[in-house]
Parts: C-alpha cells; sequence; structure tokens
C-alpha cells in the first residue's frame, strides 16, 4: 500500500480517531506507525503531509493540541474540548432556533451548520418578515473575547488601542464593539468595519482579565440616534431645521410631534433635531434634498452653505 | 453543497451527519441527503469511505454503518457519538441570527427561542467566567428599531390584505398614492422594506418603509401563489450602469453598503480607493456624491458632477 492510495478523508478521519482514543500525547513518529502505509515514507513530505492534516483538522474546529515532551512534539485531542456540550434544548426551543436562522439571511453557512450540530435542520422561510445581517470576520472573534472576558489590542484609524470588549451592537447596519478603552481610561464605541488589517490584525489576550459592569446593555451605551454620538465639545447641540410639506408628514413620525417647534400655513414644519455629530446630521439633511433647510444656530447653517457651496465650486 | 468537495468540507459534513445517524439507527438514503444538503450519491460515497476507517485492530469496526437498499443503517455507536463543539464563527452566527430574530415584529421574547438562546449564551461562555450580573444579551446585542408602518404591512402580509399608501419616490422626487399588496418586509444595513405587488406597474417592487406616509386597508384581500420566501437579492445587477469612484478613508463606509464591484488600492492620495457601484438612478448617485462631499473623486461617468452640482445648487437656493 502507497500513501497515495488512501483517500485523504480517510486519513483525516483516522487521525482524528487516533488522536480521540489516545490516552496520552502522541509524537509524530507514534502516529504514523499507528496509521502505517497512510503517510509518506520519507521524513520530510511525511511532517508537510501530516501538518497539512492537522491545519485541516484545526480548520474544521478540532482542538489539536501540542505539548513538547524531552525536545519532541506530541499532539492529543481533549474529548471533553472536541465535543459539543449538550445544550439540553426542547424540541421547540430547537425548532425556534430552525425558523430564526431561516428568517435571518447572512452570507456564511455558519448559522445552518450550528444548527445541524444541535441536532436541528434547515428550514425554508415562510415567514412573513426577515432581515438581513452584515457579517464580518473579526466578530466571532470579538463575541468570544467579550465572553471570555478577554482583552483585545487592534489597530482603529491608525491608531493602536487596548479594550476590554463589554458587548457588540448591530444599529443602524453597522456593528460597533463598546468597551474599556485603557488608553483613553473611559468607555468608548468601535465601528468594526473600521479595524485595520482584518481579523488577523486583532490580538486577543488572556482570558478572564476584567470585570464587565454589572446590567451593561451595549443599547444604551450610546444614543439610537447616530446625530448624537458625541463629540464632546459640541455635546447637546441642537439644530432647528425646517421640513416642506413634501417630507413634514415622514420627519415628523422620524423625530417624534414633541420636537415640532412650529407648524407653518403652507404645511411645512420647524423641527428640532440633535447635531452633536455633524457628520450624522449633514448626512440626514442631505437626504432631504431641497425639502430641508438649516434654520439655526447659524454656525450650523453656515457648514452647510459651506458644505454645499463646495460641491457647486468643484464642478465649475 | 452539490459541487465537488474538498476533504475538509466532506468531513466536516460527516463529523455532524454521523451523531445525527446513530441517534436514528435506520433512514432512507435521501432523506439524509436532504437534510444535509448533499446528493444521495455523495452520501453513499462518504458512509462507505467512513466504514472503512479506524484503527488497529478495530479497523472496520470503529464506524458501524452501511447502506443497502436505499436505506442507511448503523450498529452500535462507539466513535463520533457527539457533534464537534460549535466553531467561534457558528456559535456567532446562531447566536446572532437569533437575537435578531427576537427583534422582528411579532417576536415572543418569553418564548422558546428566548430559552434557546439563554441556554445557547451560557454554552458559548468559557467554563470559569463568571457572567457579571444579568448578561441577557451574551455580548451581542441587536437594534433593529423599525418605523411606524411596519407592523402593519407585516399583518397586511399574512392577511394578503390590498392597501393604499402615500410614497415618496426620491427617484422622481415626488409624493404619489399607490395600491400595494405587501407579500414581504425585511430590514437591510438599517432600513426597512416591503415587497409588495404595486398596481400602477403590475410588478413586484420594493418600497422603503420609513417614505410610506398613510397607509389604509382597502378591504380587498389578494392571495398569492407565489409567495416570497426572503429579501430579495441585491437589486444591484449587471444591467445597471456603473459609476467609478475614488474614496477617501472617510468615504469607504460605502463598501459596506452597496454592492461595490472590485476594490483597487490607490497609490495616491495614501489610502484612496477606487471602487465601481452600480447606480440604479443619476439622482441617488448625485445625492451620494453630495453626501461624500470632498472625501469623493468621480472617475465616470463625466456628468455625475454636474449633476451632484445642480443638485447642491438647488439645495443652496433654500437659504
Amino acid at each position: 500500500m502507497t500513501a497515495n492510495r488512501v483517500d485523504r478523508v480517510e486519513r483525516l478521519t483516522n487521525l482524528l480517531a487516533l488522536l480521540l482514543e489516545s490516552e496520552r500525547p502522541l509524537t509524530l513518529v507514534q502516529i504514523t506507525g499507528a496509521l502505517a502505509g497512510q503517510y509518506p515514507d520519507v521524513a520530510r513530505p511525511r511532517r508537510a503531509a501530516f501538518e497539512r492534516d492537522k491545519a485541516a483538522l484545526r480548520d474544521i474546529g478540532v482542538p489539536i493540541e501540542s505539548e513538547r515532551f524531552d525536545d519532541q512534539a506530541t499532539y492529543r485531542i481533549d474529548r471533553g474540548a472536541y465535543e459539543l456540550a449538550d445544550l439540553k434544548l426542547d424540541a421547540d426551543e430547537t425548532r425556534a432556533l430552525q425558523v430564526a436562522v431561516a428568517a435571518v439571511r447572512t452570507d456564511t453557512s455558519a448559522g445552518r451548520d450550528a444548527l445541524w450540530k444541535l441536532g436541528g435542520a434547515s428550514a425554508g422561510n415562510d415567514s412573513a418578515v426577515s432581515a438581513v445581517l452584515p457579517q464580518r470576520p473579526e466578530l466571532p472573534v470579538i463575541r468570544s473575547a467579550v465572553a471570555n472576558r478577554a482583552t483585545l489590542v487592534f489597530v482603529y484609524r491608525g491608531d493602536r488601542r487596548q479594550l476590554d470588549p463589554w458587548g457588540l451592537l448591530l444599529r443602524g447596519g453597522f456593528w460597533y464593539v463598546v468597551g474599556h478603552d485603557h488608553d483613553r481610561d473611559e468607555k468608548r464605541t468601535f465601528r468594526v468595519d473600521r479595524f485595520d488589517g482584518g481579523v488577523d490584525a486583532i490580538e486577543v489576550g488572556l482570558t478572564g482579565t476584567f470585570i464587565r459592569p454589572d446590567s451593561f446593555d451595549p443599547r444604551d451605551a450610546f444614543p439610537a440616534d447616530p446625530k448624537q454620538i458625541g463629540h464632546a465639545p459640541t455635546d447637546g447641540v441642537l439644530a432647528v431645521v425646517r421640513i416642506d410639506a413634501t417630507r413634514a408628514d415622514a420627519i415628523e413620525r422620524e423625530v417624534g410631534s414633541a420636537r415640532v417647534l412650529q407648524r407653518h400655513a403652507d404645511g411645512s414644519i420647524d423641527v428640532e433635531v440633535p447635531a452633536s455629530n455633524i457628520d450624522a446630521f449633514r448626512s440626514w439633511l442631505i437626504g432631504l434634498l431641497d425639502h430641508a433647510s438649516v434654520v439655526s444656530p447659524p454656525e450650523i447653517r453656515d457648514q452647510i452653505i459651506d458644505w454645499l457651496t463646495g460641491i457647486v465650486e468643484a464642478a465649475s | 453543497m452539490k459541487g465537488p468537495r474538498n476533504a475538509e468540507e466532506r468531513l466536516s459534513r460527516l463529523l455532524v451527519m454521523l451523531p445525527w445517524l446513530m441517534e436514528q439507527g435506520e433512514v432512507p438514503l435521501v432523506e439524509v441527503a436532504a437534510r444535509f444538503d448533499l446528493t444521495a450519491d455523495q452520501v453513499q460515497q462518504d458512509l462507505e469511505l467512513v466504514a472503512m476507517c479506524g484503527l488497529p485492530p478495530f479497523v472496520d469496526e470503529m464506524i458501524d454503518v452501511f447502506v443497502d437498499d436505499g436505506l442507511v443503517f448503523v450498529g452500535v455507536p462507539r466513535l463520533f457519538t457527539r457533534p464537534l463543539r460549535l466553531t467561534a464563527p457558528e456559535g456567532f452566527s446562531l447566536l446572532a441570527s437569533g437575537r435578531a430574530a427576537m427583534e422582528l415584529p411579532g417576536a415572543d421574547r418569553s418564548g422558546p427561542l428566548g430559552r434557546a438562546l439563554d441556554k445557547l449564551a451560557r454554552a458559548l461562555m468559557d467554563a470559569g467566567v463568571e457572567a457579571a450580573g444579568s448578561d441577557d444579551t451574551a455580548g451581542v446585542a441587536i437594534d433593529l428599531s423599525r418605523p411606524e408602518a411596519t407592523d402593519e404591512l407585516v399583518d397586511a402580509v399574512a392577511a394578503a390584505a390590498e392597501l393604499t399608501m402615500l410614497y415618496y419616490s426620491p427617484a422622481r422626487d415626488e409624493r404619489a398614492e399607490r395600491v400595494i399588496v405587501p407579500r414581504h418586509v425585511f430590514v437591510d444595513a438599517g432600513n426597512w422594506y416591503v415587497v409588495a405587488d404595486d398596481a400602477k406597474s403590475n410588478e413586484r417592487r420594493t418600497f422603503r418603509i420609513d417614505r410610506i406616509d398613510g397607509v389604509t386597508p382597502t378591504g380587498r384581500v389578494i392571495p398569492t401563489n407565489d409567495p416570497v420566501a426572503g429579501p430579495p437579492g441585491f437589486f444591484a445587477d449587471a444591467e445597471l450602469p456603473h459609476a467609478t469612484l475614488r474614496l477617501a478613508p472617510a468615504a469607504q463606509w460605502i463598501l459596506d453598503r452597496y454592492p461595490v464591484g472590485e476594490v483597487t488600492p490607490l497609490n495616491r492620495p495614501k489610502g484612496w480607493i477606487e471602487v465601481d457601484v452600480p447606480v440604479a438612478n443619476e439622482r441617488w448617485l448625485a445625492r451620494l456624491l453630495i453626501r461624500l462631499g470632498p472625501d469623493v473623486v468621480v472617475g465616470s461617468p463625466k456628468n455625475a458632477a454636474q449633476q451632484a452640482s445642480d443638485l447642491a445648487a438647488r439645495m443652496l437656493a433654500c437659504y
């Protein structure tokens, strides 16, 4: 029997079985001895083939541990870490997860794979309502760090940050991580899609290195309205905006009747809206095209006029 | 997964299939295939392969499974009796999907989904880490706040009820009455939409719910034999014209919002990129350009900057 006759799936299955069944850590020599004929005979290709298999198993989530004994690398799988803990889901709970996964579209199959492991099946979506969730490779890493109370180190818009992550929040279509920023020594919020360098650039610290405040809920960590996300010097700034009749109903519904300061005879209204975050405020205002204009304060009115003038001049 | 599969995919599918089969004992091959999104041939091939796996002296005996006459039989379970633990992406995805479903209209927060998520969250905590206080989000919170009309539209989907609405169309920049029968409601990138049969165009259209004023049932019920199973794939297709934009870092959030084409990093200015963006209508592009201001430079179409300038001039006229 020559090595390349063995199907890769067969060799991987045998390697997995061997490491799961073994009572003690095994060296490469012991492994290839037990799986005689399945790995190349020559040392260097044998090592390369084994490394490939080890990486493949780790890739699908098998926790292979390696340790050095007497200057030799040994390998083992802790069965307790390998096996899925029994969640003790009742049948209606498994069904509820199936319905949830069917009603929420992501661009990965991870939710479906998880359902299979929990004994569920994938189902068609026959509900009247569904959601599309943006996915980013950073999210599972950050979520594990939140659950394990592990500090994260990452680069955000060019700055190195050290953060005790307290929670993830999806709001307005973007994912945020909220936590305690070591260097600023205060609570900060970061948008996950603005991390530099992708998932590989995130360093995860040791488990259990911080305590999360009691009853922390990321939903309360920053204002629901992005126009309010604070840049300290202008905290609490409000702008008065006139909305014409075409969009008045929609904007009154959006900001609430309590924020309507005045109703004009032509159907237009003056509303008061937060403008602490001038970028978000401007973006919101521009979405209303020529159905809205800033009444006050003069600084914000001038900023908008300057912005629009810049666009007009850039094209001429 | 019905195309060619690599060894990792085949093994990970086997590792979830085997424990399930061991619980069932005896299952029709086609049922296994349907459940695990494979063809019957693929299931048979992989099960026959794995039946030959094992270690001396138990080769051939460790995984006691065989296929006969369209039925899968599993004998005494020895190995792979439990599925592999959830990977970090699997745990995250399930938790996030569950939390999102809890935020959808009509979700029952105290029902089985809530209980399942509590159990899942506990399992995903590392042993030895004590949850601080009441951790009702398990680190993942989802805010899908919705416009007021949303719940009424969801009810209309269930009832196949025809409605009249006042709809503001940004493409035409006008508000007009339309008659629709809602077929599905979904949220994407923070915005809520209703997919509906539109009487005026006699087509299925997608409307943004925050642009809907005043919904009134007409009293007619119009069932469909063509239900909508989920959000439409993003409206971007090859037929739409494209704009080429150069974006400063501060403008690159649009990559997450729109189905952009290939991204090319630029050498200068540092950090800028060039992307192709599908353009459903010119007014949308003009508004995007005004939003991005100095953080965008248009490569093409050539007239886009002028259209943005015209629109900005109209907005300036309000001052």
